[in-house]
């Protein structure tokens, strides 16, 4: 085994000596035997730095992909809220519901005979609309006659047998009696 | 992500922003400290926590007159010990297989390529997998760009150490891997 070998990492990684470098450069140039081990520790140098970031790169993706979801998760979240405000916004407050709800809301025409037909569903005859009858007062001189026995008016023998008295009321348009006469 | 994007939305760059050298130093040593720390076994999104972390000690750490010699090595030792503090996270070994759809090779890889990579990069997880953890992430670190001297600062080793297991660490994969 060439003793140099002990030397070649250290001469790879520039941490020897400018004597000894200058002694391992010499030798190397005649022993094919470290050319061959220090190309080898050179590729396993090289290897070991790429695999280094072979490792960063696939935890960086990891990590990436880790928040990608998260992320999105986020900004759906956040134009959701985005829309929805608005339409808030626009919303009456409450107190105002009332007025606003006046002066907004079409007040619906008055139920007539033509615009509201009335179902005639389980009626096997026809009702005939109800007919206003205007019932006008016309006075009358005598709207009541009624016969009254004298007996039931006098104490019996103060008037003759067989008379009778007939009374006439005359009634006001509020139902109360007007006048009463008394005729025979 | 480009470089110049990135720290106009950290915080920790507007604490700094009257610092032009802890903002050159971002940007120089952002991305190796992620990979160290992924590679160590943290998640992405724990990874940019401790970088932050670090970062804003270093604030403090220049803030306060500190040491300014090896801020390299400081930055990566102060992100080391916070991973090391993420225990559950730590733990989770770097040298698990890939199971990724191989998304960093070049778009033209054929299939056969495809499968070729994939297969070396699982003989390469089991060889790193027999390494000792020292063994590790010492080559974590040297990957990384850091120097024997700053591995060492890192980790508490001396620098003949650390490159005796550099070197033991190298000859394992080679071994295995029969590169």
């Amino acid at each position: 085994m060439c003793d140099f070998q002990a030397k070649l990492v250290a001469w790879l990684d520039h941490e020897l000596s400018s004597d000894e470098a200058a002694n391992v450069d010499r030798h190397i140039k005649e022993c094919r035997e470290c050319r061959d081990r220090l190309a080898t520790y050179k590729q396993v140098s090289e290897n070991f730095d790429v695999y280094c970031d072979a490792v960063v790169a696939e935890k960086t993706s990891h990590s990436v992909s880790r928040w990608v979801p998260v992320l999105a998760s986020t900004v759906v979240a956040a134009v959701v809220i985005f829309l929805a405000l608005p339409q808030r916004r626009i919303e009456p407050p409450p107190v105002l519901a009332p007025t606003l709800a006046l002066t907004s809301v079409p007040v619906p025409a008055p139920r007539t005979a033509e615009a509201a037909p009335r179902k005639t569903i389980g009626r096997r005859h026809a009702v005939p609309p109800a007919e206003e009858q205007v019932v006008k007062w016309q006075p009358t001189e005598t709207a009541v006659q009624i016969a009254i026995p004298a007996e039931a008016m006098f104490p019996p023998g103060a008037m003759p047998e067989g008379m009778n008295f007939i009374a006439e009321l005359s009634i006001a348009p509020d139902g109360s009696v007007q006048q009463v006469r008394l005729r025979q | 992500m480009s470089d110049e994007s990135v720290p106009l939305a950290l915080p920790l760059l507007r604490l700094a922003a009257g610092s032009s050298e802890v903002t050159t130093l971002y940007r120089e040593l952002r991305k190796p400290l992620l990979r160290y720390l992924v590679c160590l076994g943290l998640s992405s999104d724990e990874a940019q926590d401790v970088v932050q972390d670090a970062f804003l000690s270093l604030q403090r750490h220049l803030a306060s007159d500190g040491k300014q010699e090896n801020i390299r090595g400081w930055l990566f030792r102060v992100a080391h010990n916070q991973a090391r503090n993420r225990q559950t996270s730590y733990h989770r070994r770097f040298s698990e297989p890939l199971d990724g759809d191989m998304d960093f090779l070049a778009d033209n890889a054929t299939p056969e390529q495809r499968v070729l990579e994939k297969e070396k990069f699982r003989c390469l997880a089991a060889a790193i997998r027999l390494l000792t953890e020292s063994e590790r992430e010492c080559l974590l670190l040297r990957a990384g760009g850091l120097r024997y001297r700053e591995i060492g600062e890192v980790l508490g080793m001396a620098v003949s150490t650390v490159g005796d297991t550099v070197e033991r660490a190298i000859k394992k994969l080679a071994e295995k891997c029969n590169v």
